[in-house]
């Protein structure tokens, strides 16, 4: 815990509990769409708890950074994303993982493979496992994809605002998407492959 | 529009509702007269749905969430204390020492040799991996790691900050020679201690302050304290939204730039090393260097330097 309280005690310090109270209205209520960020993010609970008090007690120091009217859910995604970057980007990546490029290769080649035919949208709609299904794919993704897709897809938020998220151009944003989105319907239909083979 | 163009530049767009007007336009128009694309966007729209689905928002647990209530409540009870009083905290030990003449002025750190001599044996000791040359340590990097790492969990300031007044209250800030705000000082006492520059200039330290105010940082303190061959050192912690960086400030006539650097401005080059992004400086004279170091990205650090440059060391 960093021993920064003195600052935004002193910053307002004659409306503590106002400032409490317009944290809890505007913030807190997306405290779930936090926590299930960070848990798409580090991909382990426990980390996922840590993630998340952190974003909220760093939000908390710094509210009165937060701009009113704009989207305080799309904020502390971006806080959480910081925290989270910083915290895992070096250390826990030790071992040489495999780039993008070569994981999307990767996908690929398997999905070669795959029998074209089954690559259809009925077949992706009428999926009755859709949510392990969907589980294993995001998480086979590049980190990269996955993330664009959690924010996007699951967060809900813009284009615009997941490029300040990720701190990364417009334009990336939206290929990260469309690729990520072109590697997950690859990944399903090699799924599928794979459950035909086993009878699962 | 042709099919290639309309997926690889409009699909994901047009599934998310993210085109202009005109762009969006022109691909209703294909997909109303091409199945092809209009089955992806339909399957584009499906999977978007079954991500949403899988990967839903789920609730936090509520251990979780008590024990969030719990921190933030603890954020408040320290903020509740008076910032004078807190301020007086600071001065205490610091005018103790004061009054005691020259050399108390500074607190020893534990074994900084030993951290140093760990750090570069457990370098050494690692297996290489690959064909990547491991660079040679660099002391004083390895330095401002530990104390990063410390800090991060544990700052104590030990000099007193320097509190100016704004409209919403007293704010403390590192803002010298900017006037937008009125300085906090008590008169009476203001003799040569009553603030973080003057406290470094009287360890005979550099006393130019990074002003990251308008990148976004606040200064949450700063530290006094001697290196193990008793030269003082200058901890200064700044905190923003984005993650923290930390400055130290010590008299080294042997530094040189170690070989690797990312990037150079003026006088100050920026580096990538295990895993921190740390930016260091050469003072023009008194063989004072400066480093800052974070766990942002190196490309964030050399964007909030340029921002805030402090002395003009890098003009
Ligand atoms: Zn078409």
């Amino acid at each position: 815990m960093l021993c920064s309280s003195f600052l935004h005690m002193a910053r307002k310090s004659g409306t503590a509990a106002d400032r409490r109270l317009a944290f809890e209205r505007e913030a807190l209520p997306h405290l779930d769409a936090v926590y299930s960020a960070a848990l798409r993010l580090a991909r382990n609970p426990d980390d996922a708890n840590d993630l998340t008090q952190e974003t909220i007690l760093r939000a908390y120091r710094f509210f009165d950074q937060f701009s009113p009217g704009t989207n305080c859910r799309a904020w502390l995604l971006t806080i959480l994303y910081n925290s989270f970057r910083n915290a895992w980007r070096r250390g826990e990546r030790e071992q040489p993982a495999s780039t993008s490029e070569e994981f999307a290769g990767e996908i690929e080649a398997q999905s070669r493979d795959a029998d074209q035919s089954r690559i259809n949208p009925e077949a992706l709609l009428l999926s009755r496992t859709a949510g392990r299904r969907i589980e294993l794919a995001l998480n086979a993704l590049p980190a990269e994809f996955r993330e664009a897709l959690i924010f996007v897809d699951v967060q809900e938020l813009n284009y615009q605002e997941v490029a300040i998220v990720l701190d990364v151009p417009l334009g990336t944003v939206k290929s990260r998407v469309s690729r990520g989105r072109a590697l997950m319907r690859k990944a399903l239909c090699r799924l599928d492959q794979a459950r035909g083979k086993t009878g699962t | 529009m042709d099919c290639r163009e309309y997926i690889s530049e409009y699909l994901a767009g047009h599934a998310d509702g993210e085109l202009a007007p005109l762009a969006r336009r022109g691909a209703d128009e294909h997909v109303s007269g091409c199945p092809i694309c209009r089955a992806q966007l339909i399957e584009a729209r499906a999977l978007k749905a079954m991500v949403r689905q899988g990967a839903a928002i789920v609730k936090t647990p509520a251990d979780l969430k008590s024990r969030i209530r719990g921190a933030l409540d603890e954020a408040d009870r320290r903020a509740a204390a008076p910032w004078t009083a807190r301020l007086a905290e600071l001065f205490a030990p610091f005018r103790a020492a004061a009054s005691r003449v020259r050399e108390p002025l500074i607190w020893a750190p534990a074994g900084l040799a030993a951290v140093i001599a760990i750090a570069i044996l457990a370098a050494i000791a690692v297996p290489r991996r690959g064909l990547i040359a491991t660079p040679p340590p660099v002391p004083e990097f390895e330095l401002a790691i530990s104390r990063f790492q410390q800090f991060q969990h544990d700052f104590v300031p030990n000099v007193p900050a320097e509190a100016y007044e704004n409209q919403t209250g007293a704010v403390y800030a590192w803002v010298i020679n900017r006037d937008p705000v009125h300085r906090v000082t008590d008169e009476a006492d203001s003799d040569a201690f009553n603030d973080l520059a003057r406290s470094y200039r009287s360890a005979n330290l550099p006393d130019d302050l990074f002003d990251f105010a308008q990148a976004g940082y606040t200064i949450t303190g700063g530290r006094v304290d001697q290196l193990p061959d008793g030269q003082p050192i200058a901890y200064t912690l700044y905190e923003g939204a984005a993650g923290e960086i930390v400055s130290l400030c010590f008299y080294d006539p042997t530094m040189a730039a170690p070989i690797g650097a990312l990037n150079w401005l003026g006088l100050r080059s920026f580096y990538e090393y295990k895993g921190y992004s740390i930016c260091l400086s050469f003072y023009p004279t008194g063989h004072f260097i400066s480093i800052l170091i974070t766990r942002m990205p190196v490309t964030q650090l050399m964007r909030d330097v340029a921002f805030a440059d402090p002395s003009g060391i890098s003009r």
